[in-house]
């Protein structure tokens, strides 16, 4: 059995997907990120592997997300790809008439506009993070109510309470009043889906026109009262596709697949798992700019470099960044 | 009097003078090297933008000044060690019925307040406004601090401008402003399946600090790259006239001229406008161009918002994804 792996390590979740060589879900794994990429990439092959059939062999790769270039090289990309494209990608692999695709993860948020199967605009969150998942995330700890719960106490909200959305501080003080005020816990939380929705609709969709179909995607997407907030908004019905949560990782393979071409494929194999690796940064004196260089290493032996303004640190070889590193630093 | 000299004394004859490699050092660096020459004076550039200038600029600027000016007193800084004064023109209109950006009209007097330890500045006022006759009286004044002989002025200031012609050409031609004046612009051949145009400052545009590199991976990711420097001037104005009002800032004249030539035209495949987060004008014209590229289907249209807490990652991630998004329409 044959299938592509997409691997898409984001600020808060990392998830990885096989597909088959028809675009069909194998198996999906989607686990936290916690601030250690290498070791969530790693257990999350692990977790894979062991629910994977027996004899199945991965003939392509590819990775996305904020960490994409470090989980390439982890595993061994085929492709390595933006987040924006890659979510595309699978959003029109699942409704292939897709025409607006919603995308609210961990701690951007992004809106694809597609005509006849191609993005024409997109826009992603710039210089806040209040339309996003950590937003609400955020709230739910200091509600006390678990955020997989947050969905079903917005549908019993009964009247919508306004709460000041512009920015993630001040819609905790305005939360915090309208508690006081003796408000419904319930009509809170709409209004706080409401105020998030309010936020990315100004901030991204601004001069957009959003036709549907409409596809909502991302962790967030799993919140019901994130869904209704966007359907009262918009007047328009939102589809939330069953594997939302890892749609990027889903589009990474489907990459994965239009790239690999005679089998030739440079995944690594599932026993990267075990492989002890480490990061380590350093100031290139190169030049002024004293640039910060990561650079990944197994046993002391460097297996990439990456960071630095002028771009020589993304060099292709190991080998080369070897000889780099041995001349520069 | 509207010239006011401030510099006071004659300067020696053999005085160096700074040119900060910051803001209209990228359009009018050859003219004022010329001028300056002429008059006898030793010029010396800043180089090239870098951390450490940066860091200088913004560690002494306002915080409600743009990135490029913060970093204009970081070349500043950077020159106040090797020279006996620093050009630091005051730059108010350089056509009939417009002017520049307010900043620049105040320039000379932002770099005094700089808190730091400046020598002398030199601001000799360029304003066509008021016609050719108070331009030449002021820069006669200006040229005065060198020596006594019009004649040598006007023939420093002919040397000037036979020097900026021949850069201007050289940017019509499609050399880049860095590689015309000397310094290495990562000169890669553009030989790519896709045409980017490049709106924004040119200030923004060619200072690889600044927009974090962009021209050069958009070469290496098989970009071509075109900027306003490659249209006629004439092709700008009559671009920018289509505005119901006339715009009066000049060189915002040129990028929307810049932009609608591009949409009109159809010759590039996507547009890109790099613009400072802090800059009113950019603020203002950034609505006039998404405006008119919404009328242009097929040509996308991305603005880059640029300061000094500029993360490269957002931006590598949205120049990605708009190349993805060009090459996917070019497939289909």
């Amino acid at each position: 059995m044959k299938g592509f792996l997409g691997v898409d390590v984001g600020s808060v979740s990392t998830n990885l997907v096989v597909l088959g060589e028809h675009g069909d879900v194998i198996s999906l794994i989607y686990r936290r990120t916690q601030g250690q990429p290498i070791n969530a990439v790693q257990e999350g092959m692990k977790e894979i592997q062991a629910d994977l059939p027996g004899d199945i062999e991965i003939i392509g790769v590819g990775t996305t997300g904020s960490g994409r270039y470090l989980s390439g090289v982890i595993v061994g990309a085929d492709i390595v790809k933006n987040e924006i494209t890659a979510h595309a990608v699978a959003a029109s692999h699942v409704v292939p008439q897709v025409r607006t695709v919603l995308e609210i993860g961990g701690q951007d948020s992004k809106i694809i506009l597609l005509r006849d199967g191609i993005v024409v605009d997109f826009a992603m969150n710039t210089v806040c993070a209040a339309g996003t998942g950590s937003f609400l995330d955020h709230q739910s700890t200091r509600l006390g109510i678990p955020i997989e719960e947050f969905g079903s106490y917005a549908l019993e909200s009964t009247v919508s309470c306004q709460i000041a959305g512009r920015c993630s501080v001040f819609a905790e003080s305005d939360m915090i009043h309208k508690q006081q005020m003796g408000y419904r816990m319930e009509d809170i939380i709409y209004g706080l889906c409401q105020a998030l929705v309010r936020n990315y609709l100004n901030n991204l969709a601004k001069g957009k026109e959003l036709l549907s179909p409409i596809v909502f995607q991302g962790g967030v997407a799993a919140n019901a009262g994130m869904k209704k907030a966007f359907e009262e908004s918009l007047q328009i019905e939102i589809v939330i596709p069953e594997y939302h949560h890892v749609m990027g990782a889903i589009g990474a393979a489907l990459l994965a697949r239009g790239t690999v071409r005679d089998g030739k494929t440079n995944f690594k194999g599932f026993e990267i798992s075990s492989i002890d690796y480490q990061t380590r940064s350093f100031h290139c004196k190169g030049c002024e700019n004293n640039c910060e260089i990561v650079r990944i290493q197994v046993g002391g032996k460097t297996l990439a470099c990456w960071g630095g303004r002028c771009g020589k640190w993304e060099v292709a070889t190991a080998e080369e960044a070897e000889l780099l590193l041995q001349t520069s630093v | 009097m509207y010239f006011r000299g401030t510099w006071g004394c004659n300067l020696a004859l053999s005085a160096t003078i700074g040119i900060p490699q910051a803001l209209l050092y990228y359009k009018y660096y050859p003219l004022w090297e010329g001028f300056l020459k002429g008059l006898g004076a030793e010029v010396v550039s800043s180089n090239v933008t870098t951390k450490r200038i940066v860091n200088a600029g913004t560690s002494v600027a306002e915080n409600e000044l743009c990135l490029p000016v913060k970093i204009f007193f970081g070349h500043l800084i950077e020159l106040k060690d090797k020279v006996d004064a620093l050009f630091v023109p005051r730059v108010i209109s350089v056509e009939q019925g417009t002017y520049t950006c307010p900043k620049f009209l105040g320039l000379p007097d932002l770099a005094r307040a700089v808190d730091a330890k400046l020598p002398k500045i030199l601001d000799p006022t360029f304003n066509t406004r008021l016609g050719r006759r108070h331009f030449y009286e002021a820069l006669f004044d200006f040229g005065k601090t060198f020596t006594n002989s019009k004649y040598k002025i006007w023939r420093a200031w002919m040397t000037g401008v036979a020097a900026q012609k021949a850069y201007q050409k050289k940017l019509l031609a499609g050399v880049s402003p860095l590689e015309a004046l000397g310094g290495d612009a990562g000169a890669i051949l553009s030989t790519g399946d896709l045409k980017i145009g490049i709106a924004g400052h040119p200030y923004n545009v060619h200072d690889p600090y600044i927009n974090l590199n962009l021209i050069k991976k958009l070469k290496k990711w098989g970009a071509q790259v075109v900027t306003e420097e490659m249209i006629l001037p004439r092709v700008l104005e009559h671009e920018a006239n289509k505005l119901p009002k006339r715009l009066f800032w000049s060189y915002e004249r040129e990028v929307v001229g810049a932009a609608f030539h591009w949409l009109q035209t159809r010759t590039v495949d996507g547009i890109i406008y790099i613009l400072s987060f802090a800059c009113g004008q950019d603020s203002l014209i950034q609505v006039l161009l998404e405006t008119e590229a919404k009328k242009h289907e097929g040509i996308p249209f991305m603005s880059l918002v640029i300061d000094e807490h500029s993360g490269e990652a957002g931006l590598i991630t949205r120049v990605e994804a708009f190349i993805d998004m060009l090459r996917w329409r070019s497939l289909s």
